[in-house]
């Protein structure tokens, strides 16, 4: 679906990725790294908050490397990013009224019911568990071709982060065709649903392969 | 007492001022951004309107169209465009100097294109004449017309921002930019905020040309006066924004019914002149906080000075241009002035006077952190205490120092409260002192009526005085030097960089944070008091408020947080505005700072990469390297291995 051609992202004179190359298929890839391995460059570059210097990013036979975000956003790609994924000023229910563009919210109230109950809080105003389920809700009221989900367990209680992940994972068991990426620095939650997985070290891919062939210790 | 036809005529007033605040507070709902330059905006309309009226010949129906329906949104989107979006990602700072740059520089195309000149037959788009209520109360039509176009403008805001899909996503697209442009069209939504709130001030500046006459400052003071009405209304709601604007109106006129014993009256008149100042600055001292966006909470990079640095320079050790001291080379073209003819050196007096309050500007923003639009004030203060302390019997040389030391327990006092806000919120509050300070003191012949200056004894001729300028100004670079190096410059690194870090790691940050800003006042003290000195005379208008904030855009522009730049940048501000005519500088320094987000840093880190890049020896291949006699013999071995 989306292959990357050797990219190459640079923070000034600083350069983030030396020129990574993969494809993504349907299904759960997760892309694994230490802090600092590139992760969230790579994704923020995928959805085109990141420009890349060199290299190309090809989504489905077309060229996306110079497309702005909101065309990629029309070609089905979606990052929900570590956090900020949700508008801070708004409260809940019109922050789910953007996601879903016009569509039922009921699947969000479904998956997180707390979220019906906070509706007219202000964003600003709940826990840091609370802002993930809502940003998380964008992926359920909008359709998406390719999810990018930058840590979604970052600085939650394991509990509430299994639970975001049981969502996740039921909504990519939904949609077959759909390609989910998940960049994780902790790789037990991600392996379980991931049906490939690609290890960043220092801004190179250090390798690829399926979850069977990882080994967990050496990340 | 309370005189209705006084409040008829209060109402008059307190419309314009209302008009103004709903623009301000509209264009912050629909772009996130508190526009200073609303007032300059408005301006250079209400000219256009004139242009169009007035010299082209044509009908004002016509012209309204032309110049609300094109010329105003077309500044808007321009500055979308060219101005706002780039600098999406920078903080309250950057874009706090990007709407100064915009404010001076239409204020220099006003100047240019029309010489500046005040007209005082602007075409009126209200219908004259008037409306009888009861006995001999009568409220005019322009009036009545006005609190029309103020309540509709209010109404429809509320309603669109509210209750529409569209104010939805104008809401989400202020909020966050960058979330905002996956879900909905999000640079045509901040373009259309943009031409809205422009069109907004192209309306306010049309309305108003009539009533006050044409001029380029006064409106945008006016402007930025009524901005204690918006900060009243903590920049979001728009009825307490109307309210408080009618009712200070009113209280303005009603005032002048108040006839107190004779020696206060000159005070009760101040007061109901300057009305909306008072309120600027009081609301300042009591609103505890502003708005969504404002400058405290949210609003990410809010507290550092996103865009006016350059990211990552080191400053506490020899970064700076200062410790590296091209210092030789400057003194010898600082020095030069000394040969030039009697009326060239005349205009070189200003120099290191305007050098030493960019020097104090250095000081306040760069170093510490806090943008200052205020020096203005504290520099009139130094040369009004010199004056009155020489005036006392002290001798001239003697008090040239002493009345800014003076200065700084001001700074101290008026610095204290103004010290934990941040941004905005600290730029209005140094921009309220300063206007205070001018229209309180400056203005009253109480204070600077029959001031004599004269130049310390021996000190008389250019020559001299030139001389003893530039002994000021190294004194001053001295001071900015101590300042920076050593614990106090590491714990003022720290405190710019991070509060909470450096709070934590045991920087008394309030302390650290009033001295800084005191120790700028009194240098800006002593500029003023050499400028003044120079002069020969205490012009008020050296020390405008509106010319603090252009003080600052200039130091902005030549990197806010180099001395020498800040000397450099003194010498061509003055060197352009003695060699052309009214406008280039401001033109100069308003395309400065609006393109600051795409070189941070200014000028001298421009000049600093340059010399990085210059500096940087060329990469040489392997074979070239020099290696230690083993590794010699190594890459023979490697050479001799990959011939084979």
């Amino acid at each position: 679906m989306l292959t990357l051609d050797t990219l190459r992202v640079r923070y000034g004179p600083l350069e983030a990725l030396h020129g990574v190359t993969l494809t993504i298929e349907p299904g759960v890839t997760a892309v694994l790294g230490r802090n600092g391995a590139g992760k969230s460059t790579l994704l923020r570059a995928i959805a085109g908050y990141l420009r890349p210097s060199s290299g190309r990013i090809l989504w489905q036979g077309s060229d996306l490397t110079r497309a702005p975000i909101g065309r990629r956003a029309a070609a089905g790609l979606m990052l929900i990013p570590d956090n900020g994924g949700v508008f801070r000023t708004l409260t809940v229910r019109e922050n789910l009224e953007l996601f879903a563009a016009g569509t039922d919210l009921a699947p969000a109230f479904e998956a997180f019911p707390d979220l019906d109950t906070l509706s007219r809080r202000r964003a600003a105003l709940l826990s840091g568990g609370e802002q993930q389920m809502l940003a998380l809700s964008r992926a359920l009221l909008a359709p998406w071709r390719l999810l990018l989900v930058d840590e979604l367990s970052h600085g939650l209680a394991p509990a509430l982060a299994a639970r975001l992940y049981t969502v996740l994972t039921r909504l990519a068991a939904a949609h077959p065709g759909r390609a989910v990426v998940l960049a994780e620095p902790h790789p037990r939650a991600a392996l379980a649903p991931a049906d490939r997985i690609h290890v960043l070290r220092r801004g190179e891919l250090a390798g690829s392969g399926s979850p069977a062939d990882f080994d967990a210790a050496t990340l | 007492m309370f005189y209705a036809g006084l409040a008829l005529n209060g109402l008059a007033i307190g419309c314009v001022a209302a008009l103004a605040a709903v623009g301000l507070l509209a264009t912050y709902r629909v772009t996130g951004v508190f526009n200073i330059a609303f007032g300059a905006i408005a301006v250079f309309c209400a000219y256009v309107m004139w242009q169009c009226v007035r010299v082209w010949r044509m009908p004002v129906s016509v012209s309204a169209l032309l110049v609300l329906g094109i010329v105003a949104p077309g500044i808007g989107l321009v500055l979308e465009r060219l101005v706002y979006r780039p600098l999406r990602r920078s903080g309250a700072s950057g874009l706090l100097v990007a709407t100064l740059g915009v404010l001076v520089l239409q204020l220099g195309l006003v100047f240019l294109l029309w010489g500046g000149r005040s007209y005082v037959d602007a075409p009126s788009l209200l219908p004259a004449g008037d409306v009888r209520l009861v006995g001999t109360l009568r409220l005019s039509n322009a009036t009545i017309v006005e609190l029309c176009v103020v309540a509709l403008v209010a109404g429809l805001l509320t309603v669109l921002l509210k209750a529409t899909r569209v104010g939805l996503m104008v809401r989400a697209v202020v909020d966050d930019r960058d979330l905002a442009e996956a879900l909905v069209p999000a640079d045509r939504l901040a373009a259309g905020g943009w031409a809205f709130g422009s069109f907004l001030a192209g309306l306010a500046g049309v309305l108003w040309a009539p009533i006050y006459h044409l001029d380029p400052y006064s409106l945008t003071l006016t402007v930025l006066e009524t901005m204690g009405v918006a900060v009243l209304a903590r920049l979001t709601s728009l009825p307490v924004a109307v309210g408080a604007a009618l009712a200070i109106g009113v209280a303005q006129t009603e005032l002048t019914a108040v006839h107190p014993a004779e020696r206060w009256q000159g005070l009760v008149d101040a007061f109901h002149t300057n009305l909306f100042v008072l309120v600027l600055f009081a609301a300042l001292m009591v609103v505890p906080r502003l708005g969504v966006r404002g400058s405290g909470a949210g609003g990410g990079v809010a507290g550092g000075l996103g865009g006016l640095q350059r990211p990552g320079a080191r400053r506490t050790s020899r970064s700076d241009l200062v410790g590296r001291l091209p210092f030789g080379a400057l003194s010898l073209v600082l020095t030069l002035p000394l040969f030039f003819d009697p009326a060239d050196l005349r205009a070189a007096l200003a120099v290191p006077a305007l050098a030493v309050v960019f020097v104090s500007l250095v000081v306040a923003t760069g170093y510490a952190g806090q943008i200052s639009l205020g020096q203005a004030g504290y520099a009139g203060l130094g040369a009004l205490f010199m004056a009155k302390l020489a005036e006392g019997g002290t001798p001239w040389l003697v008090a040239l120092f002493l009345g800014p030391l003076l200065v700084v327990p001001i700074g101290w006092v008026t610095g204290y409260p103004a010290i934990h806000r941040r941004g905005l919120y600290l730029a209005l509050t140094t921009f309220a002192t300063a206007a205070v300070v001018a229209r309180f003191v400056f203005a009253q012949p109480v204070f600077v009526g029959g001031l004599a200056i004269a130049r310390p004894r021996g000190f008389t001729d250019d020559h001299w005085f030139y001389g003893l300028e530039l002994a000021c100004l190294v004194l001053a670079l001295l001071l900015v030097r101590s300042l920076h190096t050593g614990p106090l410059g590491r714990a003022l690194v720290a405190l710019r960089d991070s509060e909470p870090a450096a709070l934590s790691a045991g920087v008394d940050v309030r302390r650290l944070k009033v001295f800084v800003f005191a120790c700028a006042a009194g240098l800006a003290g002593l500029g003023g008091a050499l400028t003044t000195l120079a002069a020969q005379a205490f012009n008020p208008t050296d020390f405008d408020p509106v010319q603090g904030m252009v003080w600052f855009a200039a130091v902005a522009v030549w990197g806010v947080d180099s001395a020498m730049a800040a000397v450099v940048g003194a010498a061509a501000l003055v060197a352009v505005d003695v060699g052309t005519v009214q406008g280039v500088s401001g033109l100069l320094i308003g395309v400065g700072a609006v393109l600051l987000g795409r070189f941070p840093g200014g000028i001298s880190a421009l000049v600093q990469r340059a010399g990085d890049w210059l500096g940087t020896p060329p990469r040489r291949s392997v074979g070239e390297r020099r290696l230690s006699p083993a590794g010699r013999a190594l890459a023979a071995q490697l050479r001799e291995r990959r011939a084979e």
